[in-house]
């Protein structure tokens, strides 16, 4: 980033002048601060918000496509009886990566991904309060999930499935170094969100635009909000837990050992105290970002966008009193169950608070089925089959036949893939003009979106047949002699999910070949506001300037922009809504009235300095003591550094060096 | 364009047009119902799907399913709702350059409305809900309690002798009652009340019959309890649905059922003195490399060493980590081994056992495996060396971490011929 935007006094007193930029030449050597703007030293040494949300995006996309490659080598396996594909070992290895992966590498940071670019963007803020903390998050998550990829090639990775139960996951039962990598990977993934959460909520706490009440606030932002607090609050709990099995099994505690007069059950809650707050952490911010597509499209404002607001909030805290319908068959005792079952059925209600919601803001509408459009569609239909599913095991007893089972799968991922990954892709074709300036093909999203619709159904919807039909999970081969015969039998409907998860796959690389071609050379650049958006980061150049918007807007509506477009000429009850200006004369409007004085932090080499000695410290857990000394100091230079190192660089690190430096309010 | 029409076009669209999509919505619903209940009549017709979740054959389990009907027809009619609302909408609210809609936030009492139902539907839900957990946590009429032990990856079942001298209230015929001990198939009287009684030495389990009852993990370290009860004669397949490592989907159980009178058939046949091959024959060769090659870790009640004439008392726990191993003093009465994962039968002969009537199911299943039934391709393959056949950790360069312990059984480096003699003392222990 780098830009300061420092104005001659001259420039700044020109009423309609955009403000000028002072450009750094060269940088001064590895000690002195960087300040490139361009080049990959820009992006490696970053704190702006959007660089570091494309970056995520970046990182996120390479390990869903990595996740990706490991559903379908488990889709192969299972395709037909007895597979011979992957060994058992190495089977169980890719079903617990696959969801490590795409849970902790893909969904959370594409979800952070957003959050980073977006929520600045939606609520009129030049950045997050933290910027070197934000730089340090991303980088924090990027080496974690490399770390915990490379277990792939130093003794295989872990094997004792997302979950890691105890004792299955201690040293006699899982002899490799698997799950130390994934312990001591999460732990370091976990930091960066950790991190995150507390940069998110201060930057909406105290960074909102004026007049942006917390009830002006676009949805997005909020259900962002409701997933920090969730964040939050989780997070600390598998941080304990991971630090108890690391202390298991490389320092020979005691916490899960049955011999020792521990009792399993403990990881079990801790696991799912996190592990159920997870599920809304990741499914939250997709219904974010639908419930923002859907207005867009319907030409109306969010149906019931308090009720919205709080039914999201209101999952957020009952979400945390249903962890134990992960354990129905545990053996937790009759009242538990009984209590958890009930309270699991009244999460439902929120929950279809907001189907109700998005239904209805379209009922009545003047809807326009673009691509993001019928992404924000396809989660509503997709996402009621996961959760109605959802209702059926809710249920305990009918639960204890269906936990472990294929049926749970389907469920799940009607619930991940139909809600949140939907979402995602619908934010990717929203929201690529914004952040590139290239309109992704519609033709090609069609394409991407039907086959994507067609291979997920294929896929998962066969999961609930073999499922109800006896077929558990995390079974590395399954035998004819249980798969019995007729229409419903297994052996078929694994052949068909197999199928459907080859037609996923194409989906997805449509995606792909839609983006590259897309940013071909010589394609046209995206108009300001193709959607005739409503919220508040379309009031500014697409893709954003550096420091976001030339004049921080003042909010007096919550769909700020649609009202600063359209008019009403009726009144009384009568209501008549007329253009009387387009996306592009606002945005001019807020060239021309430019904020002379606007003060971007500078980038630094602290946050990924600290950041890179996590995976140092995890791998002299793992291999050598002495490397997590070498960590250790790594660490603490880098803490030091960034404790000394002012937020904003000083003028004599600039070539040619400019006036006296201009303080910063609310960085950090 | 007057104010009045205007109005009109932007308001009515919910008004007039209810009546006529009201009736299509209608005609979708029913037929979306009927396609449900048509593939719920299915999925109960199909054929030989032993794990069948929807197929009960014991109280506990249609107890479960006449909950869970309702459960998911209810569901499934939500779902078909909100998909056709979501057609109609798509159908009728398409951009056609209508104006611009009214920019409404909502309607409170829409709203209230749709918190209100669910909520209703949900507690009518959750009050059988919890009647039904109760019901089927509760051990106080328990007619028989038979111990199960989960280990990697077979399942162990040890039947108590209660303080009348009964086994499941069955007193055997010829001798004093003693514990039996068996694996993989646990035999169980029809119309009983059978609480097992669960635990396990390793890592945790779970007990799953589904057409008998849902599933209840076996927690190291833990006693867990789970009804058990049916009053058709036949075989129940399971499957251990906890992940338990390695051969997790080779970890395998089946839940027998037995008129009374057969039964106690089984019972006594259990509870029989152990006979030695006669001398000479291939099978008494077998015994003594049973006793030298497998008899460290299997247990053959009333085995006596053919030389020393000393009893021979199996010790698992110096070889295995979870310190047990499977009694194979009447395996070929069983039809399955290795964690239930493989079978004795031919197929042919699995069928006629598995396929048959109530009424015949005893006298077949208590013919046990014959010479001409045994299948002999998978038993030999699983003798000349376990751990390729079902994976486990039995590497013995790689048994660091558990002080030279295996994990299930490992390469013994039979001969061919052991083999031969194995099998043949082995088809007599029934």
């Amino acid at each position: 980033m780098a830009i300061i935007e420092r104005p001659s006094e001259e420039v700044a007193l020109a009423p309609s002048s955009v403000p000028e930029v002072a450009t750094p030449s060269t940088s001064y050597g590895i000690f002195r601060r960087p300040v490139e703007t361009t080049g990959w030293k820009s992006w490696l040494f970053t704190i702006d918000h959007k660089k570091l949300g494309i970056m995520y995006g970046v990182v996120a996309m390479f390990f869903f496509i990595v996740g990706g490659i490991e559903a379908l080598l488990i889709r192969l396996q299972l395709a037909g009886p007895n597979g011979t594909v992957l060994s058992a070992d190495k089977y169980n290895q890719m079903f617990t990566m696959h969801a490590t992966t795409m849970v902790f590498l893909f969904v959370m940071p594409m979800a952070a991904a957003f959050a980073n670019y977006f929520v600045p963007l939606q609520i009129g803020a030049r950045d997050v309060a933290f910027p070197r903390i934000n730089a340090f998050g991303f980088w924090a998550f990027c080496f974690g999930g490399i770390f915990l990829n490379t277990s792939w090639f130093l003794g295989g990775a872990a094997d004792g499935g997302w979950f890691m139960y105890a004792p299955n996951s201690s040293v006699a039962f899982s002899p490799s170094n698997g799950v130390d990598f994934w312990g001591l990977g999460l732990q370091i993934t976990g930091i960066a969100s950790l991190t995150g959460a507390i940069n998110l909520i201060v930057t909406v706490i105290n960074m909102r635009a004026p007049g942006m009440s917390l009830m002006k606030m676009p949805i997005f932002t909020w259900m962002v909000v409701v997933v920090q607090f969730l964040l939050l609050f989780a997070m600390p709990v598998i941080t304990v837990a991971l630090f108890m099995l690391m202390f298991q099994r490389s320092f020979d505690a005691t916490f899960f050992s049955v011999e020792a007069g521990a009792d399993p059950l403990l990881w079990q809650h801790l696991f799912w105290i996190f592990g159920h707050p997870e599920v809304y952490i990741i499914v939250l911010p997709s219904f974010g970002i639908v419930s923002e597509i859907l207005p867009v499209f319907s030409k109306k404002p969010l149906f019931g966008y308090p009720l919205v607001v709080f039914s999201g909030a209101a999952i957020g805290f009952v979400g945390w009193g249903v962890w134990a319908h992960h354990m129905f068959a545990s053996g937790l005792g009759p009242i538990s169950v009984a209590a958890f079952s009930v309270a699991t059925m009244a999460i439902a209600i929120p929950t279809g608070v907001k189907i109700v919601n998005w239904t209805m803001t379209m009922w009545g509408g003047k809807i326009k089925f673009t691509v993001p459009m019928l992404y924000a569609v396809g989660v509503i239909v997709q996402f009621t089959i996961g959760g109605l599913s959802g209702v059926t095991h809710s249920v305990a007893p009918s639960d204890t036949q269906q936990t472990d089972t294929y049926y749970i799968v389907a469920h799940f991922h009607y619930v991940i893939f139909g809600g949140a990954v939907l979402g995602l892709f619908a934010g990717f074709y929203y929201w690529w003009p914004k952040m590139f300036g290239k309109m992704l093909s519609e033709r090609l999203g069609r394409w991407n979106f039907w086959l994507t619709i067609i291979g997920m159904n294929l896929t998962f919807g066969p999961m609930h047949v073999v499922g109800l039909q006896g077929q558990p999970r995390r079974m590395y081969v399954w035998t004819e002699n249980r798969a019995g015969e007729g229409f419903f039998n297994i052996g078929f409907w694994n052949l068909v999910a197999s199928i459907g998860s080859f037609v996923l796959a194409l989906g997805v690389l449509t995606f792909l070949i839609n983006v590259v071609i897309s940013h071909r050379k010589g394609t046209a650049k995206a108009p300001l506001d193709p959607w005739d958006a409503r919220s508040l980061e379309w009031i500014t150049t697409s893709p954003p300037k550096e420091h976001n918007f030339d004049r921080i807007p003042t909010v007096g509506h919550l769909d700020e922009f649609f009202h600063r477009k359209y008019e009403d000429r009726g009144s009384g009850d009568h209501h008549e809504f007329h253009q009387v200006a387009t996306g592009e004369e606002v945005v001019a409007n807020e060239e021309a009235h430019a904020e002379s004085h606007i003060h971007l932090p500078s980038p630094s080499y602290w946050p990924i300095l600290l950041a890179l000695s996590l995976p140092i410290m995890g791998y002299g857990i793992i291999f050598n003591l002495f490397l997590l000394f070498g960590g250790a100091v790594l660490a603490l230079v880098s803490l030091y550094g960034w404790g000394l190192e002012p937020h904003t660089a000083g003028d004599d690190e600039f070539d040619p060096p400019t006036g006296a430096a201009l303080e910063v309010a609310a960085h950090g | 364009m007057s104010h009045s029409e205007d109005h009109d076009r932007t308001m009515s669209p919910l008004t007039t047009t209810t009546s006529r999509l009201g009736r299509m919505g209608r005609r979708t619903t029913l037929t979306a119902i009927a396609v449900t209940l048509g593939s719920a009549v299915l999925a109960g017709c199909a054929t030989n799907a032993p794990q069948d979740t929807w197929k009960p054959a014991g109280e506990n389990a249609q107890k479960i399913q006449n909950l869970q009907w309702p459960v998911f027809l209810t569901a499934g009619v939500v779902g078909v709702i909100v998909m056709a609302a979501i057609g109609i909408i798509v159908l009728r609210f398409r951009d056609k350059g209508q104006p611009i809609p009214e920019q409404t936030h909502g309607k409170a009492w829409l709203e209230y409305m749709f918190i209100a139902i669910p909520a209703v539907i949900l507690a009518a839900i959750a009050i059988p809900t919890v009647g039904l957990v109760m019901a089927l946590n509760s051990t106080d009429d328990t007619e028989c309690i038979i111990n199960v032990t989960g280990q990697q990856w077979w399942w162990e079942y040890d039947y108590e002798v209660s303080a009348d001298g009964t086994i499941c209230g069955f007193a055997p015929s010829a001798v004093e009652a003693s514990p039996i001990i068996t694996s993989g198939q646990v035999v169980i009287p029809a119309n009983t009340k059978v609480l097992l009684r669960g635990t396990s030495r390793d890592v945790i389990h779970s007990y799953w019959i589904p057409r008998l009852n849902g599933k209840r993990d076996m927690v190291p370290g833990r006693v867990h309890f789970l009804r058990l009860e049916s009053d058709t004669p036949g075989i129940y397949a399971g499957q251990c649905t906890e992940f338990c490592g390695l051969s997790h989907a080779n970890m395998r159980m089946e839940t027998v059922v037995l008129e009374s009178g057969d039964f106690q058939k089984w019972l006594d046949n259990e509870l029989e003195p152990y006979s030695a091959p006669a001398a000479g024959t291939l099978a008494a060769e077998g015994e003594a490399t049973f006793v030298a090659q497998c008899s460290r870790c299997h247990q053959v009640n009333g085995l006596l060493d053919p030389n020393k004439g000393t009893l021979v008392v199996s010790y698992p726990d110096q070889f295995v980590y979870s310190g047990a191993s499977p009694n194979l003093t009447n395996l070929m009465g069983r039809n399955t081994f290795a964690g239930a994962s493989w079978d004795l039968l031919t197929p042919e002969c699995r069928a006629d056992v598995w396929d048959a009537t109530p009424e015949e199911f005893g006298a077949k299943y208590l013919a046990g495996v014959t010479p001409e039934c045994l299948n002999e391709i998978d038993l030999r393959e699983w003798l000349r060396n376990a751990p390729a056949k079902k994976p486990m950790y039995a590497d013995p360069t790689m048994l660091d971490e558990t002080d030279g312990k295996t994990r299930g059984m490992p390469y013994l480096g039979l001969s061919e011929d052991q083999i031969d003699q194995l099998i043949a003392y082995l088809l007599e222990r029934k």
